[in-house]
């Protein structure tokens, strides 16, 4: 069952960003590692693209324990972690720029710029943000709403294909109607809707 | 303006001959700094003394070394003078960042001096200098510049300096023939001004902003106990420039950077 959820995920995921260049997708927090699995497994199937991960939802070091055979071999996907250092807990890790707060919201679009902007060659350039719903319980609902749509506008004339998640119990009214403007296309995940 | 009330004083015929030339033909200075330089509709017009007004660690320092570094890249000799810092110290400190370039400085493209040593040796009082003190001290700055051709100069900072001036007038006079004289030879130039934090005001006598053909105020605001850096241009003869207020990161790897601050809540 678990992996019928991931297979449909990743296939929706496809379709979605291969027509639309920003998507949103909402989803129950028990869902979660469902997707961040379809996710790895899609830019895995997509080596010769560039990605970069924006965690707030959970620590960096987490991620690799789960996810990291699937992120050792190609090395086309940078992180960015805004919750590690604020925890007092990190490692450095080369291919992992950790923000000091997930309040400074400022200094994490600079890094996600910064990373794409040292790309070289014709590459196509992916943006996940693991989660725009996890950023409020660190800022305020118009703080966030105003990143996010800073940050789509920047990566729409950087041609930058972005993929935002939203955990639903976390989610605000203001964060939702954003994420709807702001997105393409959006998917909203239950475990039967595929 | 002082607080009993409002001073006039009169320009000389050199003065306002100086300041005519300066302020005709606005080639930039690039400051390096990329969005920096959009700010200021392409950098600073060569010949204008910015006031870059700070609170303590709000990186006027480090602003001003990249400045020059920056400059020295592309062919244009500096020189920073430095007052608040021991000179091993703040190379040392300087050494931290990427762009940063030893050999710039081995080769006399950047000179950093230690203006207290200059003082010593002009033999002139630590605490307090006279006219004729004020004098000498100007003039062996400008003959520094002039002999080692330097396109772009710091004073870290001015705040320092006027420390030492007696008098407002003394103040007035030192920046504005100082100012002068090196827009005259093609020289831009950063004073650092230390201010307080979390006060409005841009120097610490009140008479440096009035001077200056520009004013960049580095600061910082509080969100949920974070501080966040911020850089704004309050003032910049001869550019269309900016406005609005930016935040501003301060890296190793890419020294000063700035993005627009966002201004919603806290």
């Amino acid at each position: 069952m678990a992996t019928a959820i991931i297979d449909g995920l990743r296939e929706r995921i496809s379709s979605a960003i291969s027509v639309s260049q920003s998507v949103g997708i909402i989803l129950p927090g028990n869902n979660h590692s469902d997707l961040i699995q379809a996710l790895f497994e899609y830019m895995y199937s997509k080596p010769e693209a560039a990605w970069v991960y924006v965690t707030i939802a959970k620590p960096y070091g987490s991620i690799v324990k789960q996810f990291g055979d699937m992120l050792a071999d190609e090395g086309n996907i940078r992180f960015i972690d805004c919750v590690s250092r604020a925890l007092g807990r990190y490692e450095i890790d080369s291919n992992c720029i950790f923000v000091e707060s997930p309040v400074q919201l400022e200094k994490m679009l600079l890094e996600i710029m910064n990373i794409f902007k040292d790309l070289k060659g014709d590459v196509q350039k992916y943006l996940v943000i693991d989660s725009l719903s996890s950023l409020l319980l660190y800022n305020d609902v118009s703080l966030v709403a105003e990143f996010f749509t800073h940050l789509t506008n920047r990566a729409k004339l950087e041609d930058i294909h972005s993929i935002s998640l939203s955990i639903e119990e976390e989610m605000e009214d203001n964060v939702n109607k954003i994420l709807y403007l702001r997105s393409d296309k959006i998917l909203k995940v239950r475990e039967s809707f595929i | 303006m002082v607080e009993d009330g409002v001073y006039a004083y009169s320009k000389t015929h050199e003065e306002g001959k100086m300041e005519e030339e300066h302020m005709m033909g606005h080639e930039i200075c690039k400051t390096g700094i990329d969005e920096l330089d959009r700010k200021l509709d392409g950098g600073i017009p060569v010949g204008n003394a910015v006031l870059m007004v700070g609170s303590s660690g709000s990186g006027k320092t480090t602003l001003s070394m990249q400045f020059l570094v920056d400059g020295a890249k592309q062919g244009e000799r500096g020189v920073f003078f430095t007052i608040t810092e021991p000179l091993f110290k703040l190379t040392k400190n300087m050494e931290n960042f990427d762009f940063y370039d030893k050999k710039l400085i081995e080769s006399g493209m950047v000179n950093i001096i230690d203006l207290r040593i200059i003082s010593d040796r002009l033999g002139l009082d630590t605490e307090k200098y006279t006219v004729e003190d004020a004098s000498a001290l100007l003039d062996v700055l400008k003959d520094i510049a002039d002999e080692l051709n330097v396109k772009r100069l710091v004073i870290d900072s001015i705040t320092a300096l006027c420390y030492r001036l007696q008098s407002n007038e003394m103040i007035r006079n030192f920046i504005f023939k100082l100012g002068a004289s090196l827009a005259s030879m093609g020289c831009t130039t950063i004073l650092t001004s230390e201010v307080p934090p979390n006060e409005i005001k841009y120097s610490q006598y009140g008479i440096e902003e009035f001077i200056a053909d520009g004013i960049i105020c580095l600061g910082d605001i509080d969100r949920r106990g974070d501080i966040v850096r911020t850089l704004q241009i309050i003032k910049m003869r001869g550019v269309a420039h900016s406005r609005t207020k930016s935040a501003m990161s301060i890296s190793s790897k890419n020294g000063i950077e700035l993005i627009p601050l966002l201004k919603s809540g806290g």
